[in-house]
């Protein structure tokens, strides 16, 4: 038996990593990816309007800003875009200006864009984030579930109900609402984020949101929950055929144990993966139940700008955007490196 | 403490896995289940256990309780914590996003209430005991070797001190060196439990159970001692399986057991791969019956015995040929005969073949006693000869040599014996042409007329060959293709096999047991390999040291060398 | 892994389903002439009026006939779907495949694009481009297949990797095959359960940017499409109108995308193997044994 310890304490002594492999390991892989995207999306901004052919400014505010703006105004924007000077300072400028956080002037709101974007920046996320969780939080414990008691009727009816539900798209669900809550049965409100005017504080101003929140917050839960019910419920299936599983329960686990603590939490890993992948579709998501349902958010914004045609906002909010979806997607990722520990300690 | 299981069948869909199986273990027992794969070893651990798919029924008698009978709650309080069970697949066994430290604690939680650190610490403690320091506590599973991760399990297992431990294949992923190491722990682990070690490795059921089981599709065959059944075979299943088995201290080429294992036939589920098999094999399950400590499921009792030689004597003038001869030769098994030219071996078979008459002593065919050779017993024991050039007639053709005994004993059409011709010269790898069938001894080559000659020998379908230096007159190359030949019949027809030489490195190779003879007399019999390893009359040892090389001639005489030589000359 | 794509369609009853309703989708769209009796384009002057005899679903805020535009834009739908499956699905063979077998440089360059091609929210640039360049419908195909390669071609990157070291590959090299052989009988046939749901994925997708960028305005103002019907038929929820307007609409791009989905993931065992080992577990009987 000695030899045995002996031989086994001889195999972990390399467990010592420099420094650097360390620091490379804190990053997940994908981080240069997410550079070089940031940086793609910066530069199409940056040349888009520049390839088009006609004057410039043209180009950034569109045929019919031009005809609404004053002289006065033109020559300000003019010399704000250093629009008379070479491409390489326009560039200068156009980054520079983007580190001071300066995303250009809207015409339509007559206000600094980045303003106009944080004005409805707080209320997208507020949506978009409560969807994220609530919508995670119970498509895990359903496909758990249904995945534990495969087969079962609950099984199949869950599946078939929530397969069916995942075809339709997003806007339509949140029209459907719509309609029946508001229109029809008049129960919520029809759109907004809070009753103008009403002047509510505190606790009732809470209510009030969550009033106006519930009809939007519900269409995008449940075109969330179909994806993420099925995925866990399908790694379900699969881990517990796998062989850890007997062990598990050769040792005497209760059933509660074996469903969260070991199944569940290794289907924690996939699920994380394809949360990362999916939170475009959720930003699209939250696109059009904004405008479906009037809401002051991003989405709505950008509606508005498409309409009127104001190229600054829309550019401000595409890049404001994407920003977001690249730290999400960064911030999974490290999530990731953190649940899994093939990963985080790899031979 | 003890554990009884009494007609176990499980059955999955419309198979039926588990046949009525009965076992009885006291504390401090250790059973080895073998079998092939498909048998149902692991199924009846998992039924134990109560993770087995499928249904149960009968009764498995845990400490008095009935494990088929209780709650799955109570089966569950049970699992982990009285009987334990260390699985096959080592590489996924432990969960990949757990600490193993956590994995094992996890197990002392589940059944006691106990602070979470407490429990740490024991698992820590038991991590120590099987081998591993405690630096591989915090670590993951991936972070392991297979060796270590099969140290982790045991330790897992061992946790709450179980009394019923069950192994399923538990060296079956490990390479030689950590299979040794962990097969020591294992020595240890199983001390004072009861266990069981589900395996289809005979060695390591030889290191750790000091009984063993055999399994065949849901029935247990044959159940006794492990050194016992692994020297002595009784059941024909049992010995199919040790003989495949490629052990270090074997010597016989390893055979396979013909056909395949099939789920859910009637009566004996082994009676189609079975050679001794009667009427009664394919119609009943034979029953479990207890003989000198053997458990045996075989409706004649086991291996039989084909040919009993008992006491036999012939002299010739005043000089013995044959003195007291005793033999036994049972089913399906070769024995071979060795000795010294003028030993006896050949009078010995003319005697069985009734060319000679004994003095005294009798001779002894499937249990009757042989008076006079008539076409009965011509049918089942038939010899082929030394020189095939000289014992097949060069007067006759193919056709006629082989069709001969069925000519004589009047079986058959003509077309019958036609076909049976065709048939036993395919059995022997000869073309079966009309112009071969038609050519003379002198024109085929000395092989060939052998195989004519075996051909002859098995139409009549016989159940006893004896073959009386078969090879000896022929080249090495065909010597080792005709043996080939005879080790396959042997397979496929259930062929007993007296094989006479005086070539023991040849019966080293085919033969599974061995009887000496010396100047008219048996000195030596046993089993092949223990015979050659440890011969214990001074006769067997002359001649296994002079078949070595281990021999010098001095003054004419030979003498055996004292010491140990490396074995220089080819032996 | 075999898998069959035909086998699996007819094994699975919803995917079964979603090939019916496709099919009967694509007729109508085909048969629209027949089975409307006014243009979509004509204007009959009576606006907003009930379905009735005349108008089977009633009239819009311009007076054009509901259900003829809802025909149209069955073939709006179904043609973008099919135009992108079929563009996207080449271009993610055609650089997935390219990559894994030349290796080198040329391979970490595209796998460079196809990473950060991934990581962008597509949508948004869409908008974005789409916004400048006010595409016509060829150009709106375009731009759709030009965002929706990079996922596949990943998938097809690592199924030709995997490929190339397989055993049955070597194999016809030992016999001489050259690469036109071992691409034609070996890679492609492998591949092709892939292909096919890829390009399923992609035809769903296709449908839902396209109604989606019409929904939000960004759309040819020449084509009927079932976004911008709804986002019109939108703003008039006062009215009773949406029930017959924006309801039929929404139900009708609902069932084209449903019944996509539903052959798409039947298919999805192609390209999840986690997803095969459901289907061989439930093969029972043969786990039982020992």
């Amino acid at each position: 038996m000695n030899n045995a310890v002996e031989k086994c304490s001889l195999q972990g002594q390399d467990r010592e990593q420099s420094i650097g492999k360390r620091l490379r390991n804190l990053f997940p892989a994908s981080f240069h990816g997410y550079l070089i995207a940031l940086a793609a999306i910066f530069l199409l901004n940056f040349i888009l309007p520049r390839l088009m052919p006609g004057d410039p400014l043209q180009a950034i505010y569109g045929q019919e800003a031009l005809v609404a703006m004053t002289p006065e105004m033109e020559a300000e924007l003019i010399r704000q875009f250093s629009l008379d000077k070479s491409w390489w300072d326009q560039l200068q400028a156009y980054v520079l200006g983007l580190l001071q956080g300066d995303l250009g002037f809207s015409y339509y709101y007559r206000e600094q864009v980045s303003q106009v974007i944080m004005g409805a920046l707080p209320w997208t996320l507020l949506l978009t984030g409560l969807a994220l969780i609530i919508a995670t939080a119970i498509g895990l414990i359903l496909g758990i579930e249904s995945g534990f008691k495969r087969g079962s009727s609950l099984d199949r009816s869950l599946v078939a109900c929530l397969m069916f539900l995942g075809g339709f798209p997003d806007f339509f669900i949140g029209i459907l609402l719509l309609l029946i809550f508001a229109v029809s049965l008049d129960v919520l409100p029809l759109s907004g984020a809070t009753s103008p005017y009403a002047g509510y504080e505190g606790l009732a101003y809470i209510f009030d949101i969550l009033r106006h929140l519930a009809l939007p917050l519900a269409s995008m839960v449940l075109v969330q929950l179909g994806g993420i019910f099925l995925l866990t419920r399908n790694t379900m299936v699969t881990l517990l055929a796998e062989s850890f599983i007997l062990t598990v329960r050769a040792k005497g686990c209760p059933e509660s144990c074996i469903k969260y603590a070991h199944a569940g939490r290794n289907s924690l890993l996939p699920v994380t993966t394809a949360t990362g992948l999916r939170i475009p579709q959720l930003i699209t998501g939250a696109l059009f139940i904004e405008i479906v349902f009037s809401y002051p958010g991003v989405g709505s914004l950008l509606n508005t700008a498409i309409d009127a045609r104001d190229y600054p906002l829309i550019q401000g909010i595409l890049l404001i955007v994407t920003l977001t979806v690249l730290t999400t997607n960064f911030l999974v990722d490290l999530l990731y490196m953190r649940l899994d520990p093939r990963v985080r300690y790899a031979h | 403490m003890m554990l009884s299981i009494k007609d176990l069948k499980v059955s999955f869909g419309k198979t039926q896995i588990l046949r009525g199986v009965d076992l009885n273990l006291e504390r401090g027992d250790c059973l080895a289940l073998v079998g092939e794969s498909g048998a149902g070893k692991t199924t009846l651990g998992m039924a134990i256990m109560g993770l087995a798919r499928g249904s149960a029924t009968g009764e498995i008698s845990f400490q008095e309780e009935n494990l088929l009978a209780i709650s799955k709650e109570e089966l569950r309080d049970l699992r982990g914590r009285k009987m334990a069970m260390v699985f096959q697949n080592v590489e996924d066994a432990l969960d990949p996003v757990q600490r193993i430290q956590d994995q094992i604690a996890e197990a002392i939680l589940v059944h006691r209430s106990i602070s979470a650190k407490i429990a740490g610490e024991e698992a820590a403690m038991h991590l120590n005991s099987v081998g591993l320091n405690s630096g591989k506590a915090s670590m993951y599973p991936h972070q392991l070797s297979g060796g270590e991760k099969q140290r982790v399990l045991i330790a897992m297992a061992l946790v709450n001190d179980p009394d019923l431990l069950i192994l399923d294949e538990p060296t079956a992923s490990l390479d030689a060196l950590t299979k040794a190491e962990i097969i020591r722990l294992f020595q240890s682990a199983i001390m004072g439990r009861i266990c069981i070690v589900i395996t289809h490795d005979l060695s390591l059921a030889a290191s750790l159970a000091e009984r063993m089981a055999v399994l065949y599709a849901g029935r247990i065959m044959e159940m006794g001692r492990t050194e016992d059944l692994l020297r002595n075979p009784r059941h024909p299943y049992t010995r199919g399986l040790i003989r495949s088995y490629p052990a270090m201290t074997a010597t016989k080429d390893l055979q396979g057991i013909l056909g395949r294992m099939v789920h859910g036939l009637p009566g004996c589920p082994f009676h189609e791969r079975c050679t001794q098999r009667i009427d009664i094999c394919s119609l009943q399950v034979p029953p479990q019956l207890e003989k000198d400590g053997r458990i045996i499921a075989c409706h004649r009792g086991g291996i039989v015995p084909l040919l009993e030689i008992e006491n036999l004597s012939l002299a010739f003038g005043s000089h013995y040929a044959l003195l007291d001869v005793s033999l036994s030769l049972n089913e399906g098994e070769t024995l071979a005969l060795v000795g010294e030219s003028g030993s006896g071996k050949t009078t010995l078979s003319k005697v069985i073949m009734g060319l000679y008459e004994a003095d005294r002593g009798a001779v002894v065919l499937e249990g009757r006693r042989v008076n006079k050779r008539d076409s009965a017993f011509y049918s089942r024991v038939q010899m082929i000869f030394q020189n095939p050039k000289e014992s097949v007639s060069h007067r006759m053709n193919v056709l006629d040599a082989v069709q001969e005994p069925l000519q004589v004993q009047k079986i058959g059409s003509h077309e019958a014996r036609h076909r049976r011709v065709k048939e036993v010269l395919g059995l022997v790898e000869l073309p079966v042409d009309d112009d071969f069938l038609k050519r003379y001894p002198h024109e085929l080559s000395g092989g060939e007329v052998q195989r004519v000659a075996i051909a002859r020998a098995i139409a009549l379908g016989p159940k006893l060959l004896i073959a009386d230096e078969p090879t000896s007159a022929l080249d090495p190359s065909v010597q080792a293709k005709i043996l080939k030949l005879l080790m396959d019949l042997q397979d496929k027809m259930g062929l007993a096999m007296l094989l006479i030489t005086h070539d023991i490195a040849l019966a080293r190779k085919v033969s599974d047991r061995m009887a000496v003879m010396h100047k008219g007399r048996i000195v030596e019999e046993g089993a092949t390999n223990e015979i050659l390893i440890n011969p214990q009359h001074a006769y067997t040892r002359r001649l296994v040291d002079c078949a070595s090389g281990r021999y010098e001639i001095e003054n004419g005489e030979i003498v055996i060398m004292e010491e140990p030589v490396a074995l220089e000359k080819y032996c | 892994m075999h898998i069959n794509p035909r086998r699996e369609i007819s094994h699975d009853p919803l995917a079964k389903i979603g090939l019916l309703m496709l099919a009967i989708i694509t007729l109508m769209a085909i048969f629209a002439p027949l089975l409307s009796n006014y243009s979509p384009h004509d204007y009959t002057g009576k606006i907003f009026s009930p379905p009735g005899m005349d108008h089977p679903l009633g009239t819009d805020s311009m007076g054009q006939d509901i259900w003829a535009r809802l025909l149209y834009g069955a073939r709006t739908s179904l043609l973008v779907a099919g135009a992108v499956a079929l563009l996207s699905s080449s271009l993610s063979v055609l650089v997935g495949a390219t990559a894994a077998l030349a290796g080198g440089l040329y391979e970490r360059f595209c796998m460079r694009v196809v990473d950060a091609m991934i990581s962008l929210p597509t949508i948004i640039v869409m908008i974005l481009v789409a916004a400048y360049l006010r595409p016509s419908l060829p150009l709106l195909i375009l731009l759709i297949s030009a965002f929706s390669w990079p996922g596949g071609a990943r998938i097809i990157r690592s199924q030709v990797l995997s490929l190339k070291e397989r055993m049955h590959i070597n194999a016809a090299r030992t016999f001489g095959a050259g690469k036109r052989h071992i691409i034609l009988k070996h890679i492609i046939p492998d591949l092709s359960p892939i292909i096919s749901a890829l390009m399923m994925q992609d035809a769903r997708r296709a449908v839902f940017m396209e109604a989606g960028l019409a929904f939000l305005g960004v759309s040819d103002p020449m084509v009927i499409s079932w976004g911008k019907m709804m986002n019109q038929a939108l703003a008039f929820t006062y009215l009773d109108v949406w029930q017959w307007w924006l309801v039929p609409t929404g139900l009708a791009l609902s069932a084209t995308l449903v019944a996509i989905s539903f052959l798409s993931f039947s298919l999805e065992t192609a390209i999840d193997p986690r997803l095969i080992k459901e289907k061989t577990v439930r093969q029972d009987g043969n786990d039982a044994l020992n």
